[in-house]
């Protein structure tokens, strides 16, 4: 298991290394960690795999075809009511 | 013909390509598709009738989301399914990685789960993390802009969003094992 405080520091930034919302110098310190680390590496691809499902099965919901058409005719009626004024 | 209202072309471009997003906020928010639907229509209209002040080169999904979670907050909010109890002060962190670690160290069990199965769990979360996480994790919107959406400072966008993905983990988890995806940690030899 990670235990030492490169494996910490590494663990602690996952998140946002994932998110890339790191500065590539912090970025380049964990990709060089993460490489020569086992249990570290394991951690990540865990995360991504983590995330990869969320993405893949919430963003399978969509918008439905009867609610776009209710929109685009409520703004068309709310276009003829500014048109009027 | 001059247009009668300004940049009517440019709001129906700029909006409706978002409407899957927003329905997906929606449902999250309402946990009820139907009250989603409406939802979503009034966010649409209201953002419609404010348009004029919408700065051009910002992003409009931020502005959507904001004007959407708004509306929620002001006209849908009502007493949710029971969030699942959790102490997430002292929630461990990496424990689901942790459980894991020596059977599915990468985590392939999280794509045997089903869709509703996942999609309950997200709704299950309370809501401060689970708006988080859906505007992070499902949305990709970047953390200073859930910070604009959700009017609270970064640093508190990143701990809700670490406690959100480890308490959704750890349910599915649980579920992982409950369904023999997984084996338990631990769990004494079964005996023939």
């Amino acid at each position: 298991m990670a235990g030492g405080p490169k494996c910490r520091e590494a663990l602690s930034l996952l998140q946002d290394y994932l998110k890339q919302e790191i500065t590539p110098e912090l970025a380049t310190k964990i990709t060089d960690h993460l490489e020569k680390c086992r249990p570290c590496f394991e951690h990540l691809q865990f995360e991504k795999q983590f995330l990869e499902m969320l993405q893949h099965k919430a963003k399978g919901q969509c918008c439905p075809d009867r609610l776009r058409a209710r929109i685009l005719a409520e703004l068309r009626s709310e276009l003829d009511s500014t048109a009027d004024n | 013909m001059t247009d009668p209202v300004p940049g009517r072309e440019a709001f129906e471009a700029e909006v409706i390509p978002q409407l899957d997003s927003l329905y997906r906020l929606a449902l999250r928010l309402t946990t009820d598709p139907s009250r989603a639907e409406d939802l979503v229509q009034d966010t649409v209209l209201k953002a419609f009738r404010s348009w004029q002040r919408f700065q051009p080169g910002t992003n409009i999904r931020s502005w959507l989301f904001t004007i959407l979670r708004n509306t929620f907050i002001n006209d849908y909010r009502r007493r949710q399914r029971e969030p699942i109890p959790m102490d997430l002060e002292t929630a461990e962190p990496h424990a689901s990685f942790r459980a894991v670690d020596d059977e599915d160290p990468e985590g392939t069990f999280f794509s045997r789960i089903v869709d509703a199965k996942v999609i309950e769990a997200i709704d299950r979360l309370p809501e401060e993390f689970r708006e988080v996480l859906v505007l992070s994790d499902i949305e990709n919107l970047p953390y200073a802009e859930i910070a604009d959406v959700l009017g609270i400072p970064v640093g508190t966008v990143k701990s809700r969003l670490f406690r959100a993905r480890r308490q959704l983990q750890e349910v599915l988890y649980d579920h992982a094992v409950e369904m023999g995806y997984i084996r338990p940690r631990d769990r004494a030899p079964i005996k023939q």
